[in-house]
């Protein structure tokens, strides 16, 4: 188990986690190539996505995945998710606000592991779902 | 060949690739990728920078974001880490992607799925399998929708016990 930060005995369904928000940036979608090895043209190059018919480069699905990811670590704690999963649902763009929504849907206890259910998503400033899914993690208890 | 028999062949490749091998490779986790890949995914925690405060929290090293079991082929995977046995020969996404993107279409990624049996950190060496999990059709909104599942099973190369499972899934919407 990880970073002991939320305890099992504190969470209550339909709690929800601080929301992170961060305007997208072309640099970000820079950074994200280099550290993803992900150089599709789409994500940095602005002459050949909107040759493609895009109105701008667009987000790595991933890197959007990776920001909600962050909210729940920050969440539930560093290392302490057993399985995490979304869909991707729109494409983001540099200039839109990208909001994370974390919320506990349920809490139980699998053969002594202490589990928490999250649904999470990543909106727009519109609430425009970008990103839709689900995590669990196991949680520490106040013992 | 007609459109129907088109549609049947396609099937049967969908169905011939479910199981087959995708990639096989052995990989190691080092910080420098790993801090660096924590700072792209905005991530804030002291843990992805500090050997010191990741082992204060009960970790072996620096552990990895959620999302690093994408990227793990990317980083760390070289040449003498891998066995001659490894490569798994044949590319079953490209027998189905090849036709399909032949007559037009987009590839997107649908939909990403981790499951975590222990948390990948600094200094760990793995072993990842891929293999085709599920390959199928549907029809939306008058379009035909082409669904292809990776699922990699990467385990620690000392102990063999399981530390991640990425399934991965590649969607062609012709």
């Amino acid at each position: 188990m990880g970073e002991q930060k939320l305890f099992f005995d504190e969470v209550t369904e339909g709690d929800q986690a601080p929301s992170r928000t961060h305007t997208l940036t072309r640099t970000d979608l820079v950074r994200y190539a280099g550290a993803s090895g992900d150089y599709n043209p789409m994500h940095h190059d602005e002459i050949q996505a909107t040759a493609a018919g895009q109105p701008s480069v667009f987000g790595h699905g991933m890197f959007s995945m990776g920001f909600l990811g962050s909210a729940i670590d920050e969440y539930v704690g560093v290392a302490n998710l057993t399985r995490y999963q979304v869909r991707f649902a729109r494409q983001t763009g540099p200039g839109e606000e990208l909001s994370t929504r974390v919320t506990v849907r349920g809490k139980r206890t699998e053969g002594g592991r202490h589990l928490i259910d999250l649904d999470v998503r990543l909106v727009n400033q519109e609430g425009e779902e970008k990103v839709v899914g689900e995590a669990t993690a196991e949680l520490p208890t106040r013992g | 060949m007609g459109e129907t028999e088109q549609a049947a062949s396609i099937d049967e490749l969908l169905k011939s690739i479910i199981g087959k091998p995708t990639s096989s490779s052995r990989v190691m986790v080092e910080r420098a990728p790993v801090t660096f890949f924590a700072e792209a995914v905005l991530e804030r925690s002291e843990l992805y920078h500090s050997p010191e405060a990741a082992k204060a929290a009960g970790l072996a090293d620096i552990p990895a974001p959620p999302t690093y079991g994408m990227v793990l082929e990317v980083w760390g995977k070289y040449p003498e880490l891998q066995q001659p046995d490894d490569e798994p020969g044949g590319a079953p996404l490209m027998e189905i992607l090849g036709p399909l993107m032949a007559r037009g279409g987009l590839i997107l990624h649908g939909e990403q799925e981790f499951l975590y049996h222990r948390p990948v950190v600094v200094g760990d060496v793995l072993v990842g399998k891929g293999h085709v999990a599920d390959a199928y059709q549907k029809e939306s909104k008058g379009r035909t929708m082409t669904f292809i599942v990776t699922e990699t099973n990467w385990s620690d190369d000392t102990t063999g016990e399981p530390v991640v499972t990425t399934r991965f899934n590649l969607i062609h919407r012709a």
